[in-house]
């Protein structure tokens, strides 16, 4: 039974893990909380709705489309709302973009309704072995997470680009010094989140259903996730979330699984009380 | 009459509403040295982040070779030849002190291992300390990554704000002799500098600044013998 809720754990980490480290670098430049990022995940979910079932595409070209898709909405809600508003309070932009996942809701509801939908896929069974099951997208969620964690360690690592991402979200103005284009550097940064976000939203439709809020549903997990591991701190987020993920599934073994949504306000409220920097992340040394 | 290599003049500029530095004149030729000096608030870091295109400068020139650079965005200034070390938040503390070094070396990446030889036998500590984050570092190790870093590019000027800050009075001496050593490499050195005395004994040009204003201007070794700089500025420290 508990090795049941391991799997359903694994899953619902490898769905948070993405947008959680999406959310930490986006934090890392942005320096508030962006509340928009379930919006983007539905956005992302409704892409590759629309390019699966709408326009008959396999669903891996439209897992894809999704992702460069959501990755232009994403970088849009920069260039349109954030951008002009660099400079306010946290607080400030934190309500700003509570607006704009309120908006993008309900430019999506304009066109779809509130009606449950799922894409179109040949109906697999899921495999079974010693009592416990999993299905072949679940799989898919799983390994493409496994890959995407990599792939960003890689991308953040070793390459130019990649160094430049931290440098400018560690310090912006001597990045500027240094001769990088921060602007550039913030552009790509929102860009790559985007198509985390998108991937996120097809990961979503697969394992969930496609609704307009199915990204909202998502959001707290993500942020506890990204807090968990310490806000900013992009392998914190991908611990945070295998340790989130678990927990939600695991709770079903003491509480009734209408708690379950409550899991990620508590570890929220935990950790900003005993560790507000996060497992992985540093406190800020005051010089 | 030559143009210096660095020239600012009536440089005004501010963070909010009004000015901190009103009509501020500062140069520096090719090899050599020019250091101001002042009172904490004075406006000498306005000035050197507004040379470095931190701030953007209200009025006035400023200009590298005859070419004006006033009103570009840092990132373009770097490129123009000008390095400068902030006072404060100077390293990527997030990063190794390589990966600092390589930041130091973005505009020109290719000349990465080259330079890096160079610096690290300028700061032997930087090699030792490669791997370590600088923000685990101490004030003084930091300081060395910070003027590692403007050392990895040749530039044509160097902006030292405050470059001993945090040093041990041994390390002081060092740093000092290294800026002099950088310095005949045919660069010019603008700094600012808290050890009045010892900055002003390699330079060849100081300014007081005060109140936003240059309140004297003249070369380094009058100021050193100056009454009035030796007991405002120069008494207090040694
Ligand atoms: N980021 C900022 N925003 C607003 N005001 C600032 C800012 N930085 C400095 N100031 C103000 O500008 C004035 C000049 O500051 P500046 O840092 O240039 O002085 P300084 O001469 O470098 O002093 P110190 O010797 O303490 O480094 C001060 O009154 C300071 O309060
Ligand atoms: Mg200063």
């Amino acid at each position: 039974m508990s090795g049941q809720l391991i799997i359903n754990g694994i899953v619902n980490a490898s769905l948070i893990a993405p947008p959680a480290i999406a959310f930490s670098l986006l934090f890392g430049i942005l320096r508030f909380p962006n509340f928009a990022i379930g919006a983007y995940v539905t956005v992302g979910a409704f892409i590759a709705y629309a390019l699966n079932v709408g326009a008959g595409m396999p669903m891996w070209i439209a897992g894809l489309g999704a992702m460069a898709g959501t990755a232009v909405v994403v970088w849009l809600s920069d260039v349109l709302v954030f951008k002009p508003m660099r400079g306010h309070t946290p607080v400030t932009l934190l309500v700003v973009s509570i607006a704009l996942a309120l908006i993008i809701e309900h430019i999506i509801r304009l066109f779809y309704g509130a009606d449950v939908r799922g894409f179109d896929l040949p109906l697999e069974r899921p495999i079974k072995f010693a009592g416990l099951r999993i299905t072949g997208e679940q799989i898919d969620i799983i390994v493409m997470t496994i890959v995407i964690g990599i792939a960003i360690h890689l991308l953040l690592q070793y390459t130019r680009i990649g160094k430049a991402m931290r440098a400018t979200a560690d310090n912006e103005t001597l990045a500027e010094v240094r001769g990088i284009n921060t602007s550039y550097v913030i552009a790509f940064t929102w860009f790559i989140c985007g198509a985390l976000f998108g991937l996120t939203g097809v990961f979503a439709g697969l394992d969930l259903v496609i609704e307009p809020l199915v990204g909202w549903y998502l959001t707290i997990p993500i942020f506890a996730a990204a807090i968990l591991g310490g806000i900013g701190s992009p392998y914190g987020a991908m611990l945070g979330a295998l340790l989130v993920g678990l927990a939600e599934e695991l709770t079903v073994l003491v509480l009734p699984s209408s708690y379950k949504i409550g899991v990620g306000f508590v570890i929220i409220a935990v950790l900003l009380l005993i560790r507000p920097h996060g497992l992985l992340g540093q406190p800020e040394i005051k010089k | 009459m030559a143009e210096d290599l660095l020239e600012a003049e009536n440089v005004c500029v501010g963070y909010g509403r009004g000015d901190i530095v009103h009509g501020v004149d500062v140069s520096v030729s090719a090899g050599r040295i020019a250091t101001i000096i002042g009172p904490n608030g004075a406006g000498k870091s306005t000035m050197i982040k507004t040379i470095a295109g931190v701030l953007t400068r209200r009025e006035g020139s400023i200009r590298i070779d005859g070419r004006e650079i006033g009103g570009k965005p840092a990132s373009e200034i770097a490129r123009c030849g000008v390095a400068y070390v902030p006072q404060e938040a100077n390293v990527f503390r997030q990063l190794t002190v390589t990966e600092n070094l390589q930041m130091g070396s973005w505009i020109e990446p290719k000349e990465f291992d080259a330079r890096y030889e160079k610096v690290c036998a300028l700061f032997p500590i930087l090699k030792e300390r490669a791997k370590v984050r600088a923000g685990n570092l101490s004030g003084g190790q930091r300081q060395m990554v910070a003027f590692g870093m403007a050392l990895m590019v040749e530039p044509k000027v160097l902006l030292l704000d405050e470059p001993s800050a945090g040093l041990s009075p041994a390390m002081v001496e060092q740093m000092f002799d290294i800026i002099k050593q950088v310095n005949k490499t045919g660069i010019a050195v603008l700094m600012v500098e808290q050890n009045a005395m010892q900055a002003l004994k390699i330079s060849d040009h100081g300014y007081v600044m005060a109140a936003g204003q240059v309140a004297m201007s003249a070369p380094a070794s009058e100021l050193l013998d100056s009454s009035e700089v030796s007991e405002l500025y120069l008494g207090t420290r040694q």
